[in-house]
């Protein structure tokens, strides 16, 4: 085609012009890595973005077991995603790598992420900067049967306040039926328990994992305490004999059933129950502690960053932070019966026809994480030192012997 | 120029197949060597220690523990492939429909993921739901529901059972073929003279299948050496550790722990270990008869 040399100078000149505008750019699609089971909640997220937006965001979900080595090796040969969505837990020691990206001055100056859960805003801080923030966030909590609540001629209505509430329930709900169990938990399974068990030790003031060489572990009231209680349970048949052996696969499996009392779940369960088993009549209860009042949670969840190498950072972190307003908040994550990462959102109108949601809402406002370099090898391994003691206290009944051995291996782990 | 050439010819026909091999085999495993050498971690790292991760293997008691599990499972799964396999391929052995559908039907597990199959049987044997635990209550072995990953010893049947549904098909097609490969006249000679069936198992086909036998056991051992899916999947290491086999200590350590220099240290060791045995199985196999 022969375009006069006069008109193809104009044309070159308005392109110029154009782009040279402040403000005016051609649309950019962000990449962000979420793992398996979070990408659902994500998705919502992403959705709304890019209803809204320009700028798009492509998902793509990592196996949650393949996200640490992904993100290890992307960030080490140059070829990272410009966002990334994973276990809050993992933070420190992604932090401490130096893999993610230092966003202390946006982040640290936004009103919204003032209100988010303190558990994330602990979890993402690293010396002093903050390298994230809370995106999809879920709590454990007590799930109960109501139906063998009132066979038990138990309130379903009031779920147990103390750990020797729980355990004086889950013996009259074993009593009243044969083939029902006060109690259950995945006996092999580290990441299950410290979800689930560990928030009715630190309700009442243990400390779990070491920071440090020299830190506090498995210390104070509370560890002994639930210990015992899960012993005698065991011991007396309250919980079934396939806990010992349940590596996780039967975590909610076996609630399911219907002859389950009680157990610790996450909010997750919520959905899962009303969908496949409407017959189930379930309530939702904070985990209990030593003492009334003593209630906590383990605020679980992912936690959003960028990492280091991302190729549309700042664009990236106008994502981070429009995920943090009312509207996403609310309309990503609320409305799709998703727990908020904010705490001030907790009770909105979404949750209001179902009040177990505001129970799980609330629990990520009292609920803790713990902070630990080394989470795998103290918890999530298979031979970890927490499961370890759990198994030899819960199955063998050597509760003071289990303390003391999770206590050396958690420091000489932390010492690394 | 073209006598050199000549002379060297059989080097240069090699020599795509060195540089393959080169690449994909022995650069891979020269790296793996130094990462074994060093403190690596999966998010970072890399400082060079010499033999200390070495040092920390001869004294670390769960991989010790792990090998002696995966010995164990070794010895008891490998007779019941060989066994079971060889007799299954005396009954398919002869190329008649049914018995070719059979040897189909036999095979058809070897094609599904070993993933997927320890997740199905994983299923098969729950307390609850398992089709296993009613069949043995309905034909009476068993009284109420078993809990087959609470002890060792039956989950180590479970797997063992899982495993040898899975892979049987595949030792019994190598066995067909060894059989098929015997000269039909020994075995007519036989028959004149009056030998038995089992008679002629033993003094014929068995001997004369020796080396597909070694070879197969050979496959098996290496393969039972580095299960993994399958414990992975159906008992987790379960119960208190006591089934990881020396792959899932391996993949504990480098991928749960991050240790990805310690993890390469013990891949080292067991690549050696499995170096031995099979160095052993092939020098044994090369003093058998041929067929």
């Amino acid at each position: 085609m022969n375009v006069p040399k006069r008109w193809r100078a104009i044309a070159i000149a308005a392109i110029s012009t154009v782009a040279l505008i402040p403000g005016t750019s051609f649309a950019a699609t962000l990449s962000i890595w979420a793992r398996a089971s979070s990408s659902n909640a994500a998705q919502h997220m992403i959705d709304l973005w890019n209803a809204s937006h320009d700028d798009k965001i492509e998902l793509t979900t990592i196996p949650d077991n393949q996200m640490v080595t992904k993100l290890a090796t992307s960030v080490q040969s140059g070829d990272v995603p410009d966002l990334i969505s994973f276990d809050l837990i993992f933070m420190p020691d992604f932090m401490r790598a130096g893999l993610l990206t230092d966003l202390t001055d946006v982040l640290g100056a936004d009103p919204n992420q003032a209100k988010v859960a303190q558990a994330f805003k602990d979890l993402a801080t690293y010396e002093g900067r903050l390298y994230g923030t809370g995106f999809t966030p879920d709590v454990s909590i007590l799930l109960y049967n109501k139906d063998l609540f009132r066979k038990a001629g138990l309130d379903p209505e009031q779920p147990p306040k103390t750990i020797g509430q729980l355990e004086d329930f889950a013996r009259k709900i074993r009593a009243s039926d044969p083939n029902a169990y006060g109690y259950y938990f995945s006996g092999s399974c580290g990441g299950c328990n410290i979800f689930t068990q560990a928030p009715m030790m630190w309700a009442s003031g243990a400390t779990l994992l070491p920071s440090s060489a020299d830190g506090p572990a498995m210390e104070g009231t509370g560890v002994k305490e639930v210990l015992t209680m899960l012993h005698n349970m065991w011991k007396d048949g309250i919980i079934p004999e396939s806990a010992e052996a349940d590596t996780g696969a039967n975590f909610q499996a076996t609630f399911e059933t219907g002859t389950i009392g009680m157990q610790g779940s996450g909010g997750f369960a919520i959905a899962a129950l009303k969908a496949n088993h409407p017959e189930i009549d379930f309530g939702i209860a904070p985990l209990p502690g030593v003492n009334e009042g003593d209630a906590s949670s383990f605020v679980g969840g992912d936690v959003i960053a960028v990492p280091k190498g991302s190729k549309n950072a700042d664009l990236a972190l106008q994502f981070i932070q429009w995920q943090l307003t009312d509207d996403a908040q609310l309309n990503g994550l609320a409305k799709n019966l998703i727990l908020p990462s904010r705490s001030d959102l907790a009770d909105n109108e979404f949750f209001k026809a179902e009040p177990r949601y505001v129970t799980t809402a609330q629990a990520v406002g009292i609920g803790k994480t713990p902070y630990a370099f080394h989470f795998n090898d103290m918890v999530n391994a298979d031979q970890s030192p927490w499961l370890t003691m759990l198994q030899t206290a819960v199955f063998d009944g050597d509760v003071d012997g289990a303390i003391a051995g999770a206590q050396e291996t958690l420091r000489s782990i932390a010492a690394q | 120029m073209h006598r050199a050439l000549r002379k060297n010819a059989g080097f240069f026909y090699i020599l795509p197949a060195l540089v393959f091999v080169g690449l994909f085999v022995f650069w891979p495993l020269g790296q793996l060597v130094y990462l074994s050498l060093t403190d690596t971690s999966l998010l970072g790292g890399g400082k060079f220690i010499g033999f200390e991760n070495y040092f920390k293997a001869f004294e670390d008691k769960s991989f010790w523990r792990a090998l002696w599990f995966t010995l164990k499972y070794t010895v008891f799964i490998t007779p019941i492939l060989m066994g079971l396999g060889f007799l299954l391929a005396l009954l398919t052995a002869p190329n008649r429909p049914l018995r070719q559908i059979t040897r189909g039907i036999i095979f058809l597990p070897v094609v599904i993921g070993i993933g997927s199959s320890s997740l199905l049987w994983f299923w098969l044997f729950d307390q609850q739901v398992g089709l296993f635990n009613k069949a043995l209550i309905d034909i009476g072995l068993m009284a109420e529901p078993m809990v087959w990953f609470t002890k060792a010893d039956p989950a180590l049947i479970a797997v063992t059972i899982s495993i040898t549904w899975k892979v049987i098909g595949f030792g019994m097609l190598l066995f067909v073929a060894g059989i098929q490969s015997i000269n039909g006249e020994i075995g007519e000679a036989a028959l004149i003279d009056g030998g038995s069936y089992w008679q002629r198992v033993w003094y014929i086909i068995l001997p004369l299948s020796m080396r597909v036998i070694l070879l197969t056991t050979l496959i098996s051992v290496i393969g039972s050496m580095l299960a993994f899916d399958q414990f992975y999947i159906m008992t987790g290491g379960n119960p208190r550790g006591q089934t990881f086999t020396s792959v899932y200590w391996i993949y504990q350590n480098s991928f749960i722990s991050f240790k990805l220099g310690y993890g390469a240290a013990l891949s080292i060791i067991l690549m050696l270990i499995i170096l031995v045995f099979s160095s052993l199985q092939v020098a044994l196999s090369n003093r058998s008869p041929a067929t």
